[in-house]
C-alpha cells in the first residue's frame, strides 16, 4: 500500500464514521420535535428508559425511537477512532512497516482494555 | 432544552470545534463552561457532552488533515503509545491522587508554557531540522505542504525521549483529571519537539480523537452522555471542525499560535482556579 492510498484509506474511514454519525444524530434530533425523544415513530408506546441509558438502545431502535437514533449516532462517532486504528494497523502492515503495524496494534490493545478492561 | 437553548449550544458548540480544530484541542474549555453557565447544564452530563465533543472535533477535522498530509500518523502513532498508556495509568491511579494539587500543578505548567509561546511568537518555523539517530530509527520526520508559504517544508522531531515523556504525562492527566490533554500534546510536539505548529496542530488533533474514545466508554457507562445536549454539541462541533480544517492549511504558523495562546491561557486559568477550589 503506498502512503497516498494509507491516507485515503484512514482520511475515507474518518468521512464515512462522521457521515454516517452525523446523519444518525440529526435524524434523531429532527424526529425528537415531531414525536419528542421518548415517542415512537412506529406508533409503539412511548419509552419510559432514562435518556442516558445505552442500555435501551436496541429496543428503541426497533420502535424507531429518536433517543435510539441518536444514541446510535453518538456510538458510531466514539467507535470511529477506534476503528480508524484498527484499519492503521492493517494498512502498516500492507506497507510493509512492521514496526508501526506493531506499535498500532499496541495502542490498540490499549485502547481495547481501556474500553473494556477498566470498569 | 427548548429550541432556543438547542440553537444556543448549536452556535456554541460550532465556535468550539473551529477554535479546536485549529488549535489542535478538544474544545471542552468552551464547551462546558458554556454548558453550565449559560445554558444550566448538570456538570456532569457537561463533561460528558464534551468528551464526545472531543471525538466529534477530532474526526471532524482529521479527515481533511490526513488527506492534506498535515497530520504526521506515524508521529501521532509512536507518541499515542505514551498518551495511551499514561491514561490508563491515570485511571488506575486516580483514587490514591489529591486532584487539587495536581490542577495547581498542571495550571502553573500550563500559565508558563503559555509564556514561552509568546516568546515564540516571532517564529514561522522551527529552525532545527536535524535528524537524531532515534528519529531516524522511529521514521519521525517528513514534510508537508505549506499552502499560506506556496513551499513543501520538511521537518524532524527533536528531543524525542523528553516529547514521549511529556505525552505520557498529558496521558496520565487525562486520565486523572480528564482536561487539558490537547493542550499538552501540542506543547509536547510544538515546545519540546519542536515540530512545525499546523503539523503539532493536526498531529495532536488527530490524537486527542482515540485518548477521548479510550474514556468515553466509561462517561457512556455511568450514564453521563445525554443524547438531548451531546447531540447539538456534537453536530455543532463537527460543522465548526469541519470549516477549521479547510483553513488551517492556508493560515500562518504564527496565526495558528495566535489561536493557541488564549485557548492555553484560558485552560491554564481554569485549571489552577479549579485546583484552588474555585470551580466555574
Amino acid at each position: 500500500m503506498t502512503p497516498e492510498r494509507f491516507r485515503i484509506l484512514v482520511s475515507g474511514i474518518l468521512i464515512v464514521g462522521v457521515s454516517v454519525s452525523a446523519s444518525l444524530m440529526l435524524l434523531g434530533f429532527a424526529t425528537s420535535f415531531l414525536v419528542g425523544w421518548e415517542g415512537s415513530l412506529t406508533g409503539a408506546p412511548p419509552g419510559t428508559s432514562d435518556l442516558t441509558d445505552f442500555a435501551t438502545m436496541r429496543e428503541s431502535l426497533l420502535a424507531l425511537r429518536p433517543v435510539g437514533i441518536a444514541q446510535l449516532g453518538l456510538l458510531v462517532l466514539i467507535a470511529t477512532p477506534v476503528v480508524r486504528v484498527a484499519a492503521s494497523v492493517v494498512a502498516f502492515l500492507l506497507e510493509g512497516d512492521r514496526l508501526y503495524a506493531g506499535i498500532t496494534f499496541a495502542v490498540l490493545l490499549i485502547l481495547l482494555l481501556s474500553l473494556f478492561g477498566l470498569r | 432544552m427548548t429550541i432556543g437553548a438547542d440553537v444556543g449550544i448549536f452556535a456554541v458548540s460550532v465556535l468550539a470545534g473551529l477554535i479546536g480544530a485549529l488549535a489542535g484541542v478538544g474544545g471542552g474549555i468552551l464547551v462546558i463552561p458554556a454548558l453550565t453557565i449559560l445554558f444550566g447544564v448538570d456538570i456532569r452530563l457537561a463533561i460528558g457532552a464534551s468528551i464526545v465533543s472531543v471525538i466529534a472535533t477530532s474526526s471532524g477535522a482529521a479527515a481533511a488533515y490526513v488527506r492534506d498530509r498535515m497530520t504526521d500518523m506515524r508521529i501521532g502513532m509512536f507518541l499515542e503509545l505514551a498518551t495511551t498508556s499514561g491514561a490508563v495509568a491515570g485511571a488506575l491511579l486516580a483514587a490514591a491522587v489529591a486532584p487539587a494539587l495536581l490542577y495547581v500543578l498542571l495550571g502553573v505548567v500550563l500559565l508558563f508554557s503559555a509564556v514561552q509561546q509568546v516568546l515564540r511568537l516571532g517564529e514561522e518555523l522551527p529552525a532545527d531540522t536535524q535528524v537524531s539517530p532515534i528519529a531516524r530509527r522511529f521514521r519521525l520526520m517528513g514534510s508537508y505542504p505549506d499552502a499560506q508559504l506556496g513551499a513543501e517544508v520538511p521537518y524532524a522531531a527533536q528531543r524525542v525521549p523528553l516529547g514521549f515523556v511529556m505525552m505520557a504525562g498529558a496521558g496520565l492527566v487525562s486520565g486523572l483529571l480528564g482536561i487539558g490533554s490537547g493542550a499538552l500534546k501540542v506543547l509536547a510536539m510544538d515546545g519540546a519537539m519542536r515540530l512545525p505548529m499546523k503539523v503539532s496542530s493536526a498531529t495532536s488533533n488527530f490524537m486527542i480523537g482515540v485518548t477521548a474514545a479510550a474514556s468515553a466508554g466509561i462517561y457512556l457507562g455511568r450514564g453521563d452522555v445525554d443524547p438531548t445536549i451531546a447531540v447539538p454539541v456534537a453536530l455543532g462541533v463537527l460543522a465548526g471542525a469541519t470549516i477549521g480544517a479547510r483553513i488551517l492549511p492556508r493560515l500562518s504558523n504564527r496565526t495558528v499560535r495566535l489561536v493557541f495562546l488564549p485557548v492555553l491561557v484560558a485552560v491554564g486559568v481554569e485549571t489552577l482556579l479549579r485546583g484552588l477550589g474555585v470551580g466555574l
